[in-house]
């Protein structure tokens, strides 16, 4: 990943500054509520503590599992497998490429370096796309954390239905609509079809399947700790969203059609939580919010956060980037309220 | 030669400076956190705690976390003690790596403030806050017993949603466990009888309850846990007409090992 020193300078700048808004915010929002709610201290920290405690414990082992699967695949299988197969019609591509994560399971911290070496072996860039999109979803952790979640619901349906289609749609208007070369960064791609080459990636080597576990053990250690920190703010922030804020505001946010769709994919851009566990925060949220916002947030959330912007700027343009955040929101925002519309659960 | 660099940069993604002292301090505080945080969910499976905060029937999946804590802090101490710090690892994914900061350290080590300072304890009745059902969906007969002497505070509210004539369950006894809730606007001789229930674990927790008649209903603070047996007879409660448990006796009873009922 090329980086110019002011693009690095201006993604940590921005990074600190998430975190610091975060930080505040969280703090903020926790103060006021302590103080306007009235209990004593000890109660609503025994409260939230079990709430917190609650989230995270189911959590845990998913997060664990989907750096370990992910890491023992690479050791198996390798993103130019993947590639070679992947058949010649581009809508066909498009479709396989919506469910190459069931291969190749990667969450959305982990897809863009695989895009990335999937577009330097020559995979049509519009299949890329749709992977990048797809992937933190179809893959099979997210299909049994959701499951765990909320049981064979229309929910746990719908996330892997929604998420194929905008995927695939989005994949399909990157397709008609844009030349590979007005997409990727010149070192994204291959010479021979006009890229720099100048990363010309090594294949991966095949590796033995000892060095592969031991491998994945230890990335899998270094990993907690970066997918962790999200998981623990994120969750804090539904615990004490349960423990402190009023039924009323709630529901006055969340019963909205339109507006409990914008307030949770804000969230999950926000809150950038791995999709393998994204499924137990959003239990908190089921009692109070709209289904279709729900959905939504399990759908935008995966595809689009701060922390995966961030990372798509070392693959693509910086206009596309802009467009890669915008179709998602703007698909998943449609479908959110068009659910809560028409559709009763 | 930029070339080149890169490609230096690219294959070593982890190589950042692991030789200064705080690095390795780092290294060992990793460890350290990942094998509390195993020997911690081994603590919450033998202790029991674990039912306070996830349904019984994902227990397994933190029989696998503590299993997987444990094989990654073991792996960690396994090279920090041979010496060999971060061996460069040969794997390809470089997921924007940057070094952890000593606040990632602090946050991920959360759930292990929380988890060993605030004592264990499930949700009660000041985490339902008003918000408590006397309905249940999901009327399904089949799953529970026969007798409706076994049935809980949700087989009973299942029973009542399903029946279209409230006025049935007068004169049926009952028997029920759960803690004791009220709010000030109860009259003075009644109390629910509560129980939160969970599908996946405390965050999609809801309190259900029944309302319970019974002369002596102050003896019992808030958040008892009671065994209550009586009759059920149609009266008046927060506005509703529902089935009222005119209550023949209530006891004390030690916390059940499951304080969540599962639907």
């Amino acid at each position: 990943m090329q980086k110019t020193a002011g693009e690095q300078t201006a993604r940590r700048a921005l990074g600190s500054l998430g975190w610091s808004a975060i930080g505040l915010g969280v703090a903020g929002g926790l103060l006021a509520a302590v103080i306007s709610a009235g209990s004593d201290l000890g109660t609503i920290i025994g409260i939230f503590s079990t709430r917190f405690l609650g989230i995270f414990i189911e959590a845990a082992p998913f997060l664990l599992l989907g750096t370990l699967v992910s890491g023992v695949i690479d050791s198996f299988l390798t993103p130019e497998d993947i590639a070679r197969v992947v058949p010649r019609n581009p809508v066909l591509a498009t479709i396989v490429g919506a469910f190459m994560g069931f291969a190749f399971p990667v969450c959305e911290c982990g897809v863009v370096p695989v895009v990335r070496r999937l577009f330097n072996k020559g995979l049509p860039m519009w299949v890329g796309v749709t992977f990048l999109l797809a992937a933190p979803v179809m893959n099979p952790v997210v299909l049994v954390s959701t499951f765990v979640a909320f049981g064979a619901t229309p929910m746990l349906y719908g996330r892997f239905i929604l998420t194929a289609v905008v995927a695939v749609g989005v994949g399909l208007v990157f397709a008609l609509g844009a030349k590979p070369h007005e997409v990727l960064r010149a070192q994204s791609w291959m010479p021979a079809m006009g890229g720099s080459g100048q990363i010309s990636l090594p294949a991966a080597p095949r590796k033995p399947l000892r060095t592969g576990l031991m491998d994945a053990l230890r990335q899998a250690g270094d990993e907690f700790f970066e997918m962790g920190r999200y998981l623990v703010i994120g969750t804090a922030l539904a615990a004490a969203m349960q423990t402190l804020v009023s039924q009323e505001v709630l529901l006055a946010l969340g019963r909205g059609p339109v507006i409990s769709v914008l307030v949770m994919q804000a969230l999950a851009f926000v809150l950038s939580v791995c999709s393998t566990v994204d499924a137990f925060l959003a239990l908190a949220f089921v009692g109070t919010f709209t289904t279709g916002s729900i959905l939504t947030f399990l759908t935008f959330g995966p595809m689009v956060d701060i922390k995966s912007a961030l990372m798509f700027m070392g693959v693509f343009k910086r206009r596309v980037v802009f467009y890669l955040i915008l179709l998602p929101l703007l698909m998943t925002l449609l479908a959110g309220v068009w659910l809560n519309l028409n559709v009763a659960f | 030669m930029q070339a080149a660099d890169h490609l230096h940069k690219h294959e070593h993604p982890h190589d950042h400076d692991h030789h200064h002292a705080p690095d390795a301090l780092q290294a060992w505080l990793k460890t350290a956190i990942l094998l509390a945080l195993g020997a911690y969910f081994i603590y919450n499976i033998a202790s029991g705690n674990l039912t306070n905060y996830i349904n019984q029937r994902f227990a397994w999946l933190s029989y696998v976390a503590a299993a997987l804590f444990l094989a990654l802090g073991a792996a960690g101490a396994w090279d920090l003690l041979r010496g060999q710090g971060r061996v460069q690892c040969a794997c390809e994914h470089d997921h924007d790596h940057q070094h952890i900061t000593w606040l990632a350290l602090a946050i991920v080590a959360l759930p292990l403030v929380l988890g060993t300072l605030v004592p264990s304890r499930p949700l009660g009745s000041a985490a339902i806050n008003g918000d408590i059902s006397l309905n249940a969906a999901g009327a399904n007969f089949t799953s529970f017993s026969a007798d409706p002497l076994q049935w809980n505070v949700l087989d009973w509210l299942r029973a009542f949603n399903s029946a279209d004539d409230p006025e049935r369950f007068n004169g049926q006894e009952a028997d029920v466990i759960g803690f004791v809730y009220r709010e000030a606007t109860f009259p003075e001789d009644t109390f629910m009888v509560a129980r939160f229930t969970i599908s996946c674990c405390v965050a999609d927790a809801s309190a259900i309850g029944l309302p319970v008649v019974w002369q002596n209903a102050g003896d019992f603070p808030q958040d008892t846990w009671v065994q209550v047996r009586g009759v059920f007879e149609v009266g008046a409660f927060r506005g509703d007409t529902v089935p009222v448990l005119h209550a023949a006796g209530v006891e004390t009873v030690q916390q059940p090992e499951h304080p969540y009922l599962y639907p």
